[in-house]
């Protein structure tokens, strides 16, 4: 018993950084609960300047927890009898959800969104079930933390009283449901199989491969089911393009990273415990991904649109790393994503900003955007080039690794699969140039509407831009120290 | 020996690129001066450095190196990539030929007025980039390059071009992409296939490399990867080493470009403003030559053996092909578009002649055809710019109102077409010379391909005869606006015209640089 509490106890000192920001939550409920009658102004600048400074320093909490952990435990620690389980890769990617979300807070602030008080609150509940996400090694923890993600997620798609917004969020919510339903069906499998509920464990590898592997496969692609439908990789992808158009740019940003993260953090330890082989699926999803993805992006006329397309493509070179089934290809993903996050984010940001002037997210109204304001053309060309993953942008360098890993994995298993993959994955980057390059095409080959006028971001939104055109650049030009940092992980 | 001539000439464009993004556009006339004057110190310092070259040594010269990314691979070992730079005598007439032509570009973007400044920091980002890309030796700085010329094009085809030029950028944009494609897919499998000899034994583990000198060397590869060139390994029942060459032959070939990959130049030639077409045809074609040379041959000489008949009718067909092409034309610079397919054949020929003359040769032809390239493309300019107007048959009898501007066109056309003392005849003959000497191709070969000299002829010939001899007329009452050379023409094309005829007089400037480095180039085969 006494053993039992002091576990308990170490358990929560462990993962204080975590409980205080739960507390967090519950102070931006009581002070929306209590604060109807003030200024709304002031209460939104208040809880932007609470939430983000408190994200910030939670981010250097767990940068400084970084070094410090991996010194007392190797393989990472069993938290909660062995419900949560902390790794200094959980850590790296609270790190990656926390700059993620302050980045967020402030594109809300700084485009000058008016939104609800519940606002908050659901999105610091959404980081948190976020932060469990990233630390679980245990079937149950796993769906519980998924659909508290999924549930907020849904709130925050729906939130805003527009029309579309409803429909985005009952979208959404169907296909959430649907794919968390046979995500379930599938841990339920898979614990009848293996009778453990811990999927990292020796012994879940074990019996998972005493089953005839076509069974073992099928449990599997529906346990995956519901982290690929966040992590928008096709076939669970069909809610993203409508869901991207009609909810608020930041929450779509958040989505378009932070869910993602963590899922993929979760399927890496996932794949790295299967006995069984699972390329064949795994390249049939990475292939969907990415012909559906730019193939259909190809048509848009919507930027949010598009985007939501874009990242159904990114998705599934997200995966490719986890393809290669070696280290390198883990460390190939996880750079790929920390790095994905300075480039997705920008390119919502300079929609966003894009948007304030026309008021509108199509395509055409882009028109000469770029020749009255040349900074906007420039950060324009720049993401967009990140996005395809062409030097001198990160996007390269990522791309550069995670097709290094799996030239290896070719090399040393000689599957031809993943020669397909590399081929075809890097020719579907010549495809996306066609819709990528339409916004800087726009913005800077079409001849301004009559009217347009030079148009004056504010220095504000201009230093944010810049703050991550600076990472995308710097990135590619120093990638040693990152990955340094994801090497020791 | 570490200086810095080849960064500064890198960087030096670079720099002014950013000067004339940050200076306020009150400064409007000033910005092409800048870009003159970056171009004017850039050809002085490719003077020096082409002086100071050293005829004799066989080695890369000038090197500078730097350690850039060192990553650490987990298992796999470490990647590492420098800022390494360096001539020897392949690229060195490439660096000459670049600085001639960007300089010729700066004064010829002198007509540009719309969005100075955009215009004139693209030129230099690109001017940068090209240099870049010829004096890169390692294969990773050789790819940023490559790339990094693409979104300036794209943006000079498709803001300054001509009624189609969306069009036309575009699809000059993503067949180039496709072929690097190709060559990123070759870049990985080197890299992971060979190790740096030196620092693996010094660090004591694998580190992969993307040094040139380093992966043209069999010793340096791993056992048991893929392009390992004693152990063949098979993909999809090709040896890998087979496969790799056909991607990269296809990337440049691209680039070249060769018959059958050719369609986007055309497009991007009518399309592009007179400078543009001037360093897209004088330099960037030769990019694609070469990284035949340096990268298809120079790392894949097993399998470029196994290939020679494929190069070389390659080469022979685009000659072939692109004459007849240029014989059908009745616009003037998609004529002068389709010549450059043609004598840039030439080249594949040269090189898969694998012979002394033939390699030399070709290396002479890219320097040759990008000073003439560069000087048709430009008197393609000169008309347009006075008629809005390509079309041969609605000129007769120039020669009569603009007799300077006929003479540089009989130099540019008579060069082109191969006359004796001039740089299309040393480029042709010593690559024919080559394929008739080469043991691996058969004779036929250069037989056919001296069909393409007979098939010029009569194109430019005609051409000359239908536009510029007879009595004067021209169409739709542009007579009036046909005035002859103003200064800055006669500069632009008589200087052109001056060195296409030292270098077609003296052609031991260019072969004595390259002389050695080929020698060693072909001790590999």
């Amino acid at each position: 018993m006494l053993e039992k509490l002091t576990h308990i106890l170490f358990s929560t000192r462990v993962l204080l950084p975590d409980i205080i920001f739960g507390l967090v939550f519950l102070v931006v409920v009581a002070t929306i609960s209590f604060s109807k009658k003030l200024d709304i102004e002031s209460i939104h600048n208040l809880f932007n300047a609470l939430i983000i400074s408190i994200l910030i320093s939670l981010g250097f909490v767990f940068y400084s927890f970084l070094g410090f952990f991996g010194q007392y435990f190797e393989s990472g620690s069993s938290l909660f009898g062995g419900l949560i389980y902390l790794d200094n890769k959980s850590i790296f990617f609270k790190l990656l959800i926390c700059i993620s979300a302050a980045a967020v807070l402030l594109h809300v602030w700084i485009v000058g969104y008016k939104v609800m008080g519940e606002f908050y609150a659901i999105f610091v509940a959404l980081v948190l079930g976020l932060f469990i996400m990233t630390m679980t090694a245990n079937l149950l923890m796993l769906y519980v933390s998924l659909e508290m993600v999924s549930i907020c997620s849904y709130i925050l798609v729906a939130i805003n009283k527009g029309k579309s917004n409803a429909e985005a969020g009952i979208k959404y919510l169907l296909f959430g449901a649907t794919s968390s339903a046979v995500m379930l069906y599938g841990i339920s499998l898979l614990y009848g199989m293996t009778g453990t509920l811990n999927f990292t464990g020796q012994e879940f590898a074990t019996f998972l491969a005493q089953n005839p592997s076509w069974i073992a496969s099928v449990a599997i692609f529906m346990t995956i089911g519901g982290l690929l439908f966040k992590l928008s990789a096709a076939p669970f992808h069909s809610w993203t393009p409508d869901v991207y158009e009609a909810t608020p740019t930041p929450v779509v940003a958040f989505l378009s990273i932070a869910p993602k993260a963590a899922v993929l953090l979760v399927l890496i330890r996932l794949f790295s415990s299967l006995t069984i082989d699972f390329r064949l699926i795994t390249a049939v999803i990475i292939l969907a991904s990415l012909t559906i993805g730019n193939l259909s992006a190809l048509w848009q006329t919507n930027t949010k649109r598009m985007l939501g397309y874009s990242t159904i493509a990114h998705a599934g070179f997200m995966l490719v790393g986890l393809l290669a089934t070696n280290s390198f290809g883990i460390q190939a993903t996880i750079f790929y994503i920390s790095t994905y996050l300075f480039i997705t984010l920008a390119a919502f940001l300079l929609v966003d900003l894009l948007a304030l002037k026309t008021e509108s997210y199509e395509l055409e109204s882009l028109k000469g955007l770029g020749q009255e304001n040349i900074f906007l053309g420039l950060a324009a060309v720049i993401i967009m080039v990140a996005l395809v993953g062409l030097p001198p942008t990160v996007g390269f360098t990522a791309k550069l690794l995670i097709f290094t890993a799996l030239w290896e994995g070719y090399q040393t298993s000689g599957s031809s699969i993943l020669l397909v993959v590399l081929i075809f994955g890097l020719l579907n980057t010549a495809i996306s140039i066609f819709y990528y390059l339409k916004i800087p095409f726009y913005m800077i080959f079409k001849e301004a509407k009559i009217g347009v006028k030079f148009y004056n971001i504010g220095l504000l939104r201009k230093a944010f831009l810049l703050f991550f055109l600076f990472f995308i650049i710097y990135l590619f030009l120093k990638p040693g120290e990152l990955m340094a940092l994801i090497g020791k992980l | 020996m570490n200086n810095f001539l080849l960064s500064t000439l890198i960087f030096l464009p670079l720099a002014g690129a950013a000067m004339v993004l940050l200076l306020p556009s009150a400064y409007r006339d000033s910005f092409k001066w800048i870009s003159l004057v970056v171009c004017i110190i850039n050809l002085l310092n490719i003077f020096t450095l082409y002086n100071s070259f050293d005829r004799q040594i066989t080695e890369f010269q000038f090197i500078e190196q730097h350690e850039w990314i060192r990553m650490s691979l987990g298992n796999l070992g470490i990647l590492s990539i420098d800022y390494l730079l360096g001539v020897d005598g392949i690229n060195m007439p490439m660096i000459l030929l670049s600085g001639i032509v960007l300089l010729i570009g700066a004064i010829s973007s002198f007509t540009i007025e719309h969005r100075q400044k955009a215009y004139h920091s693209l030129y230099l980002l690109l001017s940068g980039s090209i240099i870049g890309c010829f004096a890169a030796l390692d294969f990773f700085l050789f790819f940023l390059f490559f790339e990094f010329m693409l979104l300036p094009m794209y943006f000079l085809i498709g803001i300054w071009g001509g009624e189609r030029r969306e069009y036309a950028a575009i699809k000059f944009f993503i067949y180039t992409l496709v072929g690097s494609i190709f060559i990123l897919i070759v870049m990985i499998g080197l890299a992971m296939s060979v190790q740096d000899s030196f620092f693996s034994q010094e660090m004591g583990g694998v580190v992969h490399t993307f040094d040139f000198r380093q992966l043209a060397d069999f010793k340096n590869y791993i056992p048991d990867t893929l392009l390992h060139p004693e152990q063949k390994q098979l993909i999809f029942g090709i040896p890998a080493r087979f496969f790799a060459f056909v991607l990269l032959i296809i990337g440049f070939g691209i680039k070249l470009p060769t018959v059958p990959f050719h369609t986007w130049l055309p497009d991007a030639h009518v399309e592009a403003p007179t400078p543009v077409s001037v360093v897209l045809a004088g330099i960037l074609l030769k990019v694609g030559a070469y990284g035949f040379i340096r990268i298809a041959y120079g790392f894949f000489p097993d399998i470029a053996y196994q290939f020679t008949y494929i190069v070389a009718g390659a080469g022979v067909i685009s000659i072939i092909y692109g004459a007849f092409n240029a014989l059908a034309q009745e616009d003037l610079k998609k004529m002068i578009a389709y010549s450059s397919i043609s004598h840039m054949g030439f080249v594949l020929l040269g090189l898969a002649s694998m012979t002394a003359e033939g390699v030399n040769g070709a290396i002479y032809q890219m320097f040759g055809h990008g000073i003439l390239a560069a000087m048709l493309f430009l008197i393609a300019g000169v008309i347009y710019d006075r008629t809005h107007n390509r079309l041969i048959e609605n000129f007769r009898g120039l020669s009569s109102v603009m007799p300077l501007f006929t003479l540089a066109v009989t130099v540019a056309f008579f060069g082109s077409l191969g006359l004796p003392a001039l740089p299309g005849f040393i480029g042709e003959f010593f690559t024919l010379m080559g394929g008739f000497q080469s043991k691996v191709l058969p004779d036929w070969f250069s037989m056919i391909a001296m069909l393409g000299i007979i098939l010029s002829a009569g194109y430019f010939l005609w051409t000359l005869q239908k536009m510029f001899f007879g009595t004067f007329w021209a169409n739709r009452n542009q007579a009036e606006n046909l005035k002859d050379l103003d200064l800055r023409e006669i500069i632009m094309l008589y200087s052109l015209a001056v060195l296409a005829i030292i270098f077609g007089i003296f052609p031991s400037l260019i072969f004595d640089i390259t002389g050695e480095s080929v020698k060693l180039f072909l001790e590999k085969f």
